[in-house]
Order: C-alpha cells, then sequence, then structure tokens
C-alpha cells in the first residue's frame, strides 16, 4: 500500500500587493490589488510504506507548503492527496491520528511545564490507553534518553533536548508515518547524529515512513534511500540517492604526495592515453581529476608503481556539491533522461537501508 | 462521546493551566485583580451617573446595577472559556495554527482550550453578588426555579459572545490584517447592559438583532425584574445563543480551511 | 536625525493604512460609540437642563469631541515596549543610533496620526450630521484645541511608557497595564467628566494627571473654560508633560544600568 500518493497537486496564494507610498496605501485602502503566486505546480509522486524520503529544495521552492497541504494544515488548490487512506483536509480529525508531525522550529510541547505533563496531555488528545501509553513511553525514553529530562520544564531544555522530546511527543500515538520539517536545524553534530541513528532505528523497528525536509544534506545521506528534489515549485529529481550520486557525480580526484619534486610532464606521460587531467597543489603534491568511465585502479597503478610517494587521498564528489550543481544548472535531467521522461518509468526504490555516508 | 471527549480534554488542559500559574502565582491575583477594577470602573460609572439623576429611562440605580451583575457573570464565563484576544498575533501570524491542526481535536476547541482564563470567572463569582444584593435591594420575589432561569440565560449569553467573538477572530483567516477589531468590539458590548430604550432605534436595532450584546445583559436580566419584565425577549436569549454560536462555528470552520500558515 | 524620525511615523502610519478591516471596521465602531454615549448621556439628563454645570449641548459637543481626541491620543506603547523588553529586542534597538524612547514615541504619533486624519475627521463629520453638536466658531479655539490634544498625545504616551518601561524591573507588568487602561479611561473623563465625580473626587484628580489627557481640551472645545481659564488648563498640561519627563529618564537609566550589568 502507498503511504503517500499525491497527484497533480497544486497550491495557489493570494498575495497582496502593497502599492508604494502614501498615495498608493490610500489607494490600497479603497481597492485592493492581489497577485497569484502559484508554490506548488501540480506536482506528483508516491511513497510506499517503510520509506525514508527525503524532500529538499531551497527557501521558497514549495517544500513546507506542501508538508503542510500532506498534513492536513493547508487545503490544496487543486490536485489529488491521499495520506494512509485519507485526504488529509477533509477528514482532518480522523486523519491525523496516524501520522506525527514535528516542525523543527515550533515546538508542540507547553512551555512552563514539565515535560511528562505535556506527554499525558497529548496521551488524552490522542486517545492512547494508559497501558499502551506507559509501553510506549518506555520505550521512548530508552532510546531517546529522555529520563532526565521529563520532569525539567520545556524553557529550561537545550535545543537538542528539545527536540529529542518533540520527536518522543510526536511518536506517542504511534503514527505509522512521520513529517519531518527541519527537525535537525540548529542541532551540534552530535545531537544530529543521535537524531538519525534514532530515526533509522524506528524505520527499521517499526516501519514507520518517514518524509523529511532537510537544508542539511548529511540527513539525507544517512538516512534517505530516496531524495525527491523541488525547485519553483515543481520536482526536478525524484529517486534513488545512489543513482543521483552515478549520474550527477562527474568523476572522482585523487591527491598524490610525493615524497620528491616532480614536474609536470612526467606526471602526463604516466597516465598518457588516459583522459585524465592533473593539477598541481605545489612542489611535492598533485591531483588528478578522473572522469567516471576509468577506473581509479588503473590511474592508481600507472602512478604508484614509478614514483616514490608517502600518501594518497580520494575524493568523491559529495552530494552536497552535485545539488549545488543541480541548482546551478536547474534541471536534474540529463538530455538522455529529458527523453525518458515520457515514459514515466522509475526503478522500484529500495526499502530504507543505511545508504553509505 | 464526542462531547465526553472534549470535557476530558478540558480537565486536561485546566489541569496543566494550573501547573503552568503555579509557577506564576503573583499573575493569576493580578489578573483577577485588574479584570475587578475593570467591573469597578464600569461600577463607578454608574454611582456617578446616579447621583446626577434619579433614573435613566425608568430604570432606578438599583435595577440598572443588577443588570451589571447579570453581565459580570455572562462576561465571566465567557472569558474564561473563549479567551481569543490574540488569537490573530498567536496563531495566524506566528504560524501556531499549524500545531493545532496537526492534532485530532476539534481546533476550536483546541484554541479555547489552551487559553483557558479561570481568573475571570472570579469576575462571575462577583457579578453574582452584586445581583444578589441588588435582588435584596429590589426586593424581587424569588422562585425555586430562578437558578435554573439564570443558568439557561447565562448560556445563551455565553454563546452570544463567544459566537460573535469567535466569528471576529476568525476573520484573521480571510484577511492578513490583524484583527485589531476585537479591542474595539469590547467597548461595544458594554452598551448591552444598559436599559435598551434609552437608544434611538438604530442602535437598539443593532444590539438586539446585529451585533446582539443586548442579549448579554438587559434582555435576560429584565426577566429577573417585576417592573421590566419582558418575557419574550429574555426567552429570546438562549435562541439567540443558539443561533450566534452556530455562525461562529460556521464561520471558523469556513476560515480554517483557508488557513495559510505562516512563512513560507 | 530628525528625518529619521520623521521617517518613523510615516511608516507607522503606513502600516496603520495596510490593515483595511480595522480601518473599515475602526469608523463604524467610533460612531457607534458617540452614538450610543450620546443617547446614554440624553437618557441622564432625561428632563434636566444642565447636570454638573453643563448643559445638553455642551455634553453632546463633549462626547464626540472626548471620543475624537482619544482616538489621537490612544496608542498601546505600553504594551509594544514591554514586548520589546520581554523579548529581549530592547537591547538590540539600544545599539541603533537613536533614541529607542524617541522612536516609540514617533510611532505612536504616526498612529495618532493616522487616526486623527482617517478616523477623527470623517467620524467627526458623521457625529456633527446626526447629532446637534455645535463646533466653536473662534479660530482661536480650535487652534488652542489642537495644540491641547498635542498635549494630550504626549502625556498619555508618556504614561504609556512609563507602565511599559516597568517589565523591566517586574517580571509581569501586565496588570499594571490594565490598571492604567482603567484609570486612563475612567480618570481622564471620556467615559464620564470630571465634573460629575463627587467634590472629594473632583479634588484628588486635580491633582493627577489624567484630567490634562481628555477633560481639559475637552472642556475648552465645548466652551465651557474660556479666557484664561484656557491658558490655565494648558499650563496644566505643560506642567505634567514636564514632570513626567523626570520619572521616565529615572527608570530609563537605570534600566540601561541594569541591561548593561546583567546583560539582559
Amino acid at each position: 500500500m502507498l503511504a503517500i500518493d499525491v497527484k497533480q497537486l497544486r497550491k495557489q496564494f493570494n498575495v497582496q500587493k502593497n502599492r508604494e507610498g502614501l498615495k498608493g496605501a490610500m489607494l490600497d485602502l479603497f481597492k485592493r490589488e492581489h497577485t497569484q503566486v502559484t508554490a506548488v505546480k501540480d506536482i506528483s509522486f508516491e511513497i510506499p510504506q517503510g520509506e525514508i524520503c527525503g524532500y529538499i529544495g531551497e527557501n521558497g521552492a514549495g517544500k513546507s507548503t506542501t508538508i503542510k497541504m500532506l498534513t492536513g494544515i493547508l487545503v490544496p488548490t487543486s490536485g489529488h492527496i491521499q495520506v494512509n487512506g485519507f485526504v488529509p483536509h477533509k477528514d482532518r480529525e480522523r486523519f491525523v491520528q496516524g501520522i506525527g508531525v514535528v516542525f523543527g522550529q515550533r515546538s508542540q510541547l507547553w512551555w512552563d511545564i514539565g515535560v511528562i505533563e505535556s506527554f499525558r496531555l497529548l496521551r488524552k488528545v490522542y486517545r492512547v490507553g494508559e497501558a499502551d501509553f506507559k509501553q510506549r513511553l518506555d520505550e521512548l525514553v530508552e532510546t531517546l534518553a529522555l529520563g532526565e529530562l521529563l520532569n525539567r520544564p520545556v524553557r529550561k531544555l537545550s535545543l537538542g533536548q528539545r527536540m529529542r522530546c518533540e520527536l518522543a511527543a510526536a511518536l506517542l500515538h504511534r503514527p505509522s508515518i512521520l513529517f519531518l520539517d527541519e527537525p535537525t536545524i540548529g542541532l551540534d553534530v552530535v545531537v544530529k547524529t543521535e537524531i538519525r541513528e534514532f530515526l533509522k532505528r524506528l524505520n527499521r523497528e517499526h516501519g514507520t515512513t518517514i518524509l523529511l525536509t532537510t537544508h542539511d544534506l548529511q540527513d539525507i545521506e544517512a538516512l534517505c534511500s530516496r531524495v525527491i528534489m523541488l525547485d519553483d515549485g515543481r520536482i526536478i529529481y525524484d529517486g534513488g540517492l545512489e543513482e543521483l550520486k552515478a549520474r550527477w557525480g562527474k568523476g572522482r580526484e585523487v591527491q598524490f604526495q610525493f615524497n620528491d619534486p616532480i614536474p609536470n610532464e612526467r606526471l602526463e606521460a604516466l597516465t598518457g592515453g588516459l583522459d585524465v587531467r592533473w593539477t598541481k597543489e605545489n612542489e611535492q603534491t598533485a591531483k588528478v581529476w578522473i572522469p567516471l568511465e576509468i577506473n581509479v585502479s588503473d590511474v592508481l597503478s600507472r602512478v604508484v608503481g614509478t614514483t616514490d610517494i608517502s600518501d594518497i587521498k580520494i575524493f568523491e564528489t559529495s552530494t552536497e556539491e552535485i545539488v549545488r550543481e543541480i541548482y546551478r544548472t536547474g534541471s536534474a535531467e540529463t538530455d538522455q533522461q529529458r527523453a525518458d521522461a515520457n515514459l514515466d518509468e522509475r526503478e522500484p526504490t529500495a526499502r530504507a537501508e543505511a545508504v553509505r555516508s | 462521546m464526542r462531547i465526553a471527549y472534549t470535557f476530558e480534554l478540558f480537565r486536561e488542559y485546566l489541569a496543566n493551566y494550573i501547573k503552568t500559574k503555579l509557577t506564576y502565582r503573583a499573575d493569576f491575583w493580578v489578573e483577577v485583580v485588574s479584570d475587578l477594577m475593570f467591573s469597578l470602573m464600569n461600577l463607578v460609572f454608574i454611582f456617578v451617573v446616579f447621583q446626577h439623576t434619579p433614573a435613566l429611562g425608568d430604570w432606578n440605580q438599583s435595577e440598572v446595577v443588577f443588570v451589571y451583575g447579570y453581565f459580570m457573570i455572562a462576561q465571566g464565563v465567557f472569558g474564561c472559556f473563549t479567551n481569543l484576544w490574540n488569537f490573530g498575533d498567536r496563531y495566524i501570524i506566528k504560524g501556531e495554527m499549524d500545531r493545532i491542526l496537526t492534532r485530532p481535536a476539534h481546533s476550536l476547541a483546541q484554541v479555547m482550550l489552551e487559553n483557558v482564563d479561570p481568573p475571570s470567572l472570579v469576575g462571575s463569582l462577583v457579578g453574582i453578588g452584586i445581583m444578589g444584593a441588588a435582588w435584596g435591594e429590589l426586593g424581587l420575589p424569588f422562585h425555586w426555579y430562578d437558578p435554573f432561569v439564570l443558568i439557561v440565560m447565562v448560556i445563551g449569553s455565553v454563546l452570544i459572545y463567544s459566537g460573535i467573538y469567535t466569528t471576529l477572530a476568525a476573520i484573521s483567516f480571510y484577511s492578513d490584517a490583524p484583527t485589531g477589531i476585537i479591542p474595539l468590539m469590547y467597548n461595544i458590548q458594554s452598551y448591552g447592559r444598559y436599559p435598551i430604550q434609552i437608544y434611538n432605534k438604530g442602535i437598539r436595532f443593532l444590539l438586539t438583532w446585529v451585533l446582539p450584546f443586548a442579549f448579554v445583559g438587559v434582555y435576560p436580566a429584565s426577566y429577573f425584574l417585576a417592573e421590566h419584565a419582558d418575557r419574550s425577549m429574555a426567552w429570546l436569549t438562549p435562541v439567540v445563543g443558539l443561533i450566534v454560536g452556530a455562525i461562529g462555528l460556521v464561520v471558523w470552520n469556513r476560515g480554517v480551511k483557508r488557513y495559510r500558515g505562516a512563512g513560507s | 536625525m530628525t528625518s529619521a524620525y520623521l521617517d518613523f511615523i510615516r511608516i507607522r502610519f503606513l502600516m496603520m493604512l495596510a490593515y483595511r478591516v480595522n480601518y473599515y471596521s475602526g469608523i463604524i465602531i467610533y460612531a457607534i460609540n458617540i452614538g450610543a454615549y450620546y443617547f446614554m448621556w440624553k437618557a441622564i439628563y432625561g428632563q434636566a437642563d444642565t447636570l454638573a454645570g453643563f448643559t445638553v449641548a455642551q455634553m453632546t459637543t463633549y462626547v464626540a469631541v472626548s471620543w475624537m481626541a482619544r482616538a489621537f491620543y490612544f496608542n498601546n506603547l505600553d504594551r509594544e515596549i514591554s514586548n520589546d523588553i520581554r523579548d529581549g529586542s530592547v537591547a538590540v534597538q539600544m545599539t541603533r543610533p537613536y533614541s529607542y524612547l524617541m522612536v516609540k514615541m514617533m510611532q505612536g504619533f504616526g498612529e495618532g496620526l493616522f487616526r486623527l486624519l482617517l478616523f477623527m475627521v470623517p467620524g467627526m463629520i458623521i457625529a456633527t450630521l446626526i447629532f446637534p453638536v455645535t463646533l466653536p466658531a473662534d479660530p482661536m479655539r480650535w487652534i488652542i484645541f489642537f495644540v491641547m490634544i498635542w498635549f494630550s498625545f504626549l502625556i498619555n504616551s508618556q504614561l504609556n511608557i512609563l507602565t511599559g518601561l516597568f517589565a523591566f524591573f517586574v517580571e509581569n507588568n501586565e496588570g499594571l497595564m490594565r490598571m492604567k487602561r482603567v484609570a486612563v479611561d475612567l480618570l481622564s473623563g471620556v467615559i464620564v467628566p470630571i465634573a460629575f465625580f463627587p467634590e472629594w473626587a473632583r479634588a484628588v484628580l486635580n491633582w493627577l494627571p489624567f484630567q490634562a489627557i481628555t477633560y481639559l481640551p475637552g472642556s475648552v472645545f465645548t466652551g465651557r473654560l474660556n479666557g484664561a481659564e484656557t491658558w490655565s488648563a494648558l499650563l496644566v498640561q505643560v506642567v505634567w508633560f514636564a514632570v513626567l519627563i523626570v520619572p521616565i529618564l529615572a527608570m530609563w537609566r537605570s534600566a540601561r544600568r541594569r541591561l548593561f550589568v546583567q546583560g539582559g
């Protein structure tokens, strides 16, 4: 069954135009002008149950708007959404019973009272049975290490501590889908890792479907098997993370540290016949760029045997660079893909597995 | 079922309110005192005025005070449950509505529950006191069913207030203006507690049928005042209450569909 | 520097213009306020020609003009300042090359100017058409009146600033702000002219700044104060304005010291 099924989803906002100056403001008082902004432009995608999907895009690309439509907060202008078998905005109160939502920037906990009090209240709101609640709470307290935090008021928690509590709050009613909007924003590296580990475990053990928006591509690398990339309200890439790298990672770079100074001509000669490019960092250090078609080992074997080397480093293009490159060119489709696009076939994406990070 | 659920939620939210307020105990009393000051100011107005005139229309001081007591009861209950003063600011502009909408309870119920304001119930108690004192002074008869009538009337009045203010709050869903109307409206509601006969036709019509604030004061209270008893208007109070309350709910429900979220 | 301050006035003015729901409802509500008070006072007068030295005509004019003056001097600087203090943005403001309090004052003025031109003028025209308001014929009286409501604005804003600055020293100044609001409405003479208060209360009020906000300009406008009395009324306002500067500066100094020592 599909956890999320979106077809031709569109959201338009009426934005009020403010005319300039005093005269403009006076005119606005009597007749107001509006412009229509389309935040999400007829997007379609499907997310099967149990997948962790990253939803990325620059500010204003329409990420939050989509998430808000998927969670029943906003009503779409047109199109079709089905999440967990519900149309979110139509049957909101029953629908939200089955989802969990964490907005990184906004707390769902009561500021002035102990965390546990918020949890108890949420138990009532979500109508979770006492025994079930206890069991679930124990589990979350253990996996998220909340033990000491439970009796502290939220305003006394650090951001990382608070985020752990937010996650617990969103999961008390065992939702089958979890929506995360910037879950790691502003957190330090250790906490980020903890949260990623927790999410992976949640997905593995409970099969929870997770859809997250993020600016931090390390979140994506650590968690997601699937990426949906959004630009100006349109989906510009939807597919596996590895696929994205394979298609867009244009090559690798290897850096050699030689024991003796080595002239350029010598290096060029070593790799003669191969389509590689050398750059010198300094007298004893050089980098070689190797396109995808050529095996790294071929290059290495030619260099290593004949020179005296103290160190070798291999660099692969990072996701971040790939994404930056995609946004720069404005499309993730290669020419070939553009031709294929009409066929609308996509490889089935693997179930969430830890992707190489 | 649903009502039982909401009621249970009310208990929980109230418990959380109390826990919060226990940390800021002084606030509670500050709020009670300033609420009472506000009521006191209105009473001072009545007393000052009656120093210069024996009657307002043909209502004497005790009668006007009696109506004011009734008004305070309804106002206190309303203030406790429908505390929507900064709804537009907090829920629309700052976007807290997002959170509300991801939870499985009616959105209006949640907003009302999150803002319960028990100190204003103290005003109701004072109102009962004032009404009782005026009752004695006027030598009104007391029937066994009077308290029940009073409860029905107060419920009707509270529904009227809640309906009107819910509608006003829901305007924030439609227009991007912060609802500065609410404090302005606050001035108008006070006119419902003076004898309606003193106003001209236009204002009388306004206070009866457009913004029915007269049903939160003079009409229902006149049920108990033998001399001004207008039973038919008095009994309209719960009816108008249900209608206005329903309008508020409908406007709210439609408004929520137009919620746009804060920021991007 | 002055032009920067003028810009604060302009921006606040434009900001007010941006919310047209507030604007339209504001005009209607002010008109209703004047109407309701007019009829209430008519009922209070009943058969009497004068009460507390006010003729019916003077009272009508007084009601209209005091609400209009209120439109001009009213602002929420107390709330704005205490919010700035609470969320810490006051510290940021202090790093800017202008005087924070001056900026607040200018913003309040922009707001007042907006209401003066867009509420008060149309409202006053409507009120004059509907109710027997008598406007003074003497242009001098108009000039003095405008000078006086300028001081009303200054004094009311000073009181707002004082209450707002309390947020530096107490954890919660909500109650204080509410009480100030009650005090200004009741004791300044918007709701009931000070002449109606009993002798002892008047004696006390003569020594408080509130009368300078509404009662004095209203009395000049309605022609109850003439000749030398007018000038002494203006003098009272000037004196209060000067006197109130002292506690504001004192509080501001010690607030800054607190902020710099404790780091907010």
